[in-house]
């Protein structure tokens, strides 16, 4: 059965094949489009440099008038990224448009990765560490990246 | 391009025919006009589905919907900010929040039609 949103999800697919953006990919699951897997590689000149984060993302009929719901599979030390691996992202919440298509999601969890917003945090002790304790911080970045390998 | 031009240059060694009048270096033998054309549209694309403006929606498409003349009735429509989308796409975004999906102006429709 062909819906909007999945005709659209399949736009989104060619659109990422054709003009894959540096650093992300991502694709629809064998046998459901609705459920795509993702991987962002962690940006130069971060800590999270070299890390490889596994994501899902669940799209519903309502898209693209309404977000999909994006979750980090892979362990990610991050201010906004919640222990579940859910990601606190206003673009992804309130500031969605129907405009954004799986590539601009994917390209705007990558631009977290690198600025973190400590001011609205998801994980306390990550937005505390990021603000007091740079050093730390990174420290417990690199760790995640290190895991990353292995998830 | 034309590129027969073997006699548009009508150049004579002596410039002065002997009647005091210059000869004429070039003569225009043949001129090609060129017109281009495009949609009046600022975006040519509906960025809500993805599907160009001129044809009918993903959501018309997939539902198959035809007016009396067979054709898809599914018009365009343009905002005050001069962005356009399909009307079909925008009355659903505009249900949930009234701005355009672009440049986040409150949305005022200026005009519709195809």
């Amino acid at each position: 059965m062909s819906t909007p949103a999945r005709r659209r999800l399949m736009r989104d697919f060619k659109r990422l094949q054709e003009d894959p953006p540096t650093g992300v990919s991502g694709a629809p699951t064998d046998n459901n489009i609705m459920i795509w897997n993702a991987v962002i590689f962690g940006p130069h000149d971060t800590p999270f440099e070299d890390g490889t984060f596994k994501l899902t993302i669940e799209f519903t009929e309502e898209y693209p008038n309404k977000p999909p719901t994006v979750r980090f599979v892979s362990k990610v030390f991050h201010p906004n990224v919640y222990a579940d691996g859910g990601i606190c992202l206003d673009i992804l919440q309130n500031r969605w448009s129907p405009t954004y298509d799986v590539s601009a999601i994917l390209t705007s969890i990558q631009s977290l990765l690198s600025d973190p917003n400590p001011n609205s945090p998801a994980n306390s002790t990550a937005a505390q560490l990021y603000k007091e304790n740079r050093r730390e911080y990174e420290k417990r970045v690199k760790a995640c990246v290190e895991q990353s390998f292995i998830d | 391009m034309d590129t027969d031009n073997d006699n548009s240059l009508d150049r004579t060694d002596d410039f002065d025919n002997g009647d005091g009048k210059p000869e004429k270096m070039f003569t225009l033998k043949k001129w090609n006009a060129v017109a281009m054309w495009s949609w009046d549209v600022e975006c040519d694309v509906c960025a809500i589905c993805r599907v160009q403006v001129m044809d009918a929606c993903l959501r018309c498409q997939s539902d198959n919907k035809r007016d009396v003349l067979g054709k898809q009735d599914c018009v365009v429509v343009w905002g005050e900010c001069n962005h356009s989308f399909h009307f079909c796409c925008m009355s659903l975004w505009v249900k949930q929040n009234n701005r355009c999906p672009l440049c986040q102006q409150e949305w005022c429709v200026q005009r519709m039609g195809k």
